[in-house]
């Protein structure tokens, strides 16, 4: 029992972790259909953020708490430059948007080289309750994760902006004709879906290497589990990123991390393949 | 000038005139009927004035203020309500939600919506306010759309085809309610309508489209004994 806590940990740290950087893609590519293949180097650019707000001398927290506005400034311009002029044709969205992660990989490696950075983990130590004992951080990122994730559905379906984003994002046409501004609520939609990436990326960073890499390794398992949970809900994420995250990590502590896998793989096609609408259809973007 | 003036309004679609030279003027509070056979152009005028769809050439101006080349939101926030030929209620919203985003939708973000299920009411949802507009029958979201219009409270409202698919009984309730919503507040209403026993119902001038032109204005009377009107667009149906 005590030897098994651990490993739930972990799971759960994980697809906590997994969770809190696919809910910026839950909206944006979930609810609103834009399949921004650079979100994950949203994230990326949310860790940068702590590495350099932290060179200034900034405290964690401090640096934590000004990237997502960092990355939803960052989002801002991306919907108005790009994103925007290529919403309606989603195989040149997956182009353009594969175009500008590779471009911000590269001016990252330019700015800041091509190794890896270390965040001090902030908060040292570890709960201990008797023989069994667990880093400190990982707990509060865990409690801190649950609380954004849960804000972040709040937003959507308990706010008066929620409601007009699902409006906008359910009938475009409707929305427009009873006066509101389907561009702004799309802008703003965009840029909180960017700012949640940039908050995963800064709240992770202390927990891995940041590298102009990390951020393809938390895409692939974000759309998956956006996927196999079912586009359009933070409901749908969290089911989908506990069966993917969990089993991963699971699998992978247990067996062997190529197993867990190719079990999530063969997993996530069965249940696209039986529920294409993953597994909790409903909401988000009609087809 | 009219309070709804279009002047010289044409709009072509790669070299098809879809509206061809279209003037048409509503005077504030009138209600007045637009129809004419499928493809003659209705739709495409909601389209221009909702702005929707930007005019080729022409005026449209809305108590005065030019609508032309504004964005559909600005239009509606003109006050300028469109119900649309296919009901486009929000299917994973219920009826009182429905309501209330259309009477708040219009106002600038961050003020409070203002609770608009009363309208449920007048548009024979009373007992539904709390049911998903998606399992609505095809008449209660053609109700609930004109409700939404409502809610917004505009002064131009534009409805497409409100009875398309309705029974004779709702067909006659609707044909009611509009004529109230014509009375109240002094507002505008133009109507898409096919149904010859609606436009006899709600016994309003009538302007009729043909191929992107209007042919002809007038009473019900007047233009279903025009032989012109008759040969285009009563002359073919056997109900006429």
């Amino acid at each position: 029992m005590i030897e098994a806590f651990p490993i739930f940990l972990d799971a759960l740290s994980f697809v906590l972790i997994l969770v809190l950087v696919a809910s910026g893609l839950v909206i944006v590519f979930g609810m609103m259909g834009i399949i921004n293949l650079a979100h994950g180097e949203l994230f990326l650019l949310g860790a940068y953020t702590v590495v350099v707000a932290q060179g200034f001398g900034a405290p964690f927290w401090l640096a934590a708490a000004l990237a997502p506005i960092v990355v939803g400034v960052a989002g801002l311009a991306i919907e108005f430059l790009l994103v925007r002029f290529v919403v309606h044709r989603p195989l040149d969205t997956i182009l353009a948007t594969w175009g500008l992660s590779i471009v911000i990989k590269q001016l990252v490696v330019l700015a800041f080289g091509p190794g890896s950075h270390s965040v001090a983990v902030p908060i040292d130590g570890a709960f201990s309750v008797g023989e069994f004992s667990y880093p400190a951080y990982r707990i509060v990122l865990m409690i801190v994760a649950t609380a954004v994730i849960a804000g972040a559905g709040y937003v959507l379906v308990g706010t008066r902006f929620g409601l007009l984003a699902r409006a906008v994002i359910a009938r475009p046409g409707t929305s427009a004709s009873l006066g509101i501004n389907t561009g702004r609520v799309t802008q703003v939609s965009f840029a909180i879906g960017a700012a949640l990436a940039g908050l995963a990326g800064a709240l992770v960073a202390p927990l891995i290497s940041v590298d102009p890499q990390m951020g393809l390794g938390f895409l692939v398992p974000a759309f998956l589990a956006i996927l196999v949970g079912g586009a359009g809900s933070m409901t749908g994420l969290v089911a989908g990123g506990g069966l993917v995250g969990g089993l991963d990590s699971v699998l992978g502590g247990w067996i062997s991390p190529v197993l867990a896998q190719i079990t999530v793989f063969v997993l996530a096609i069965l249940v696209i393949r039986l529920r294409p609408g993953g597994l909790f259809p409903g909401r988000g973007r009609r087809p | 000038m009219p309070f709804l003036s279009l002047q010289n309004v044409h709009k072509d679609f790669g070299g098809v005139a879809a509206v061809d030279g279209v003037d048409l003027g509503l005077a504030a509070g009138e209600l007045r009927a637009l129809v004419g056979p499928n493809g003659c152009g209705k739709s495409t005028v909601f389209n221009l004035i909702s702005g929707s769809l930007r005019a080729t050439a022409g005026r449209i101006t809305l108590d005065g203020t030019e609508l032309g080349g504004q964005a559909p939101h600005r239009i509606a926030r003109l006050g300028v309500g469109r119900k649309f030929q296919v009901p486009s209620v929000f299917g994973d919203l219920t009826v009182a939600e429905n309501l209330d985003l259309a009477g708040a939708a219009g106002d600038r973000w961050g003020s409070g919506a203002r609770p608009q299920s009363h309208l449920a009411d007048r548009v024979h949802l009373a007992d539904k306010t709390g049911d998903l507009a998606s399992v609505l029958s095809h008449g209660q979201r053609q109700w609930l759309e004109i409700g939404m219009v409502l809610a917004a409270r505009p002064r131009l409202m534009l409805l497409d085809e409100p009875t398309a698919g309705m029974t004779a009984f709702e067909t006659a309730a609707t044909v009611d309610l509009i004529r109230t919503m014509a009375g109240e507040n002094g507002a505008t209403i133009l109507v898409i309508e096919h149904d010859t026993g609606f436009l006899e119902r709600l016994d309003c001038p009538v302007t009729v489209m043909a191929k992107g032109k209007i042919l002809a204005t007038g009473t019900y009377q007047e233009i279903h004994n025009d032989p012109q009107v008759r040969a285009l667009y009563f002359g073919n149906r056997s109900d006429a």
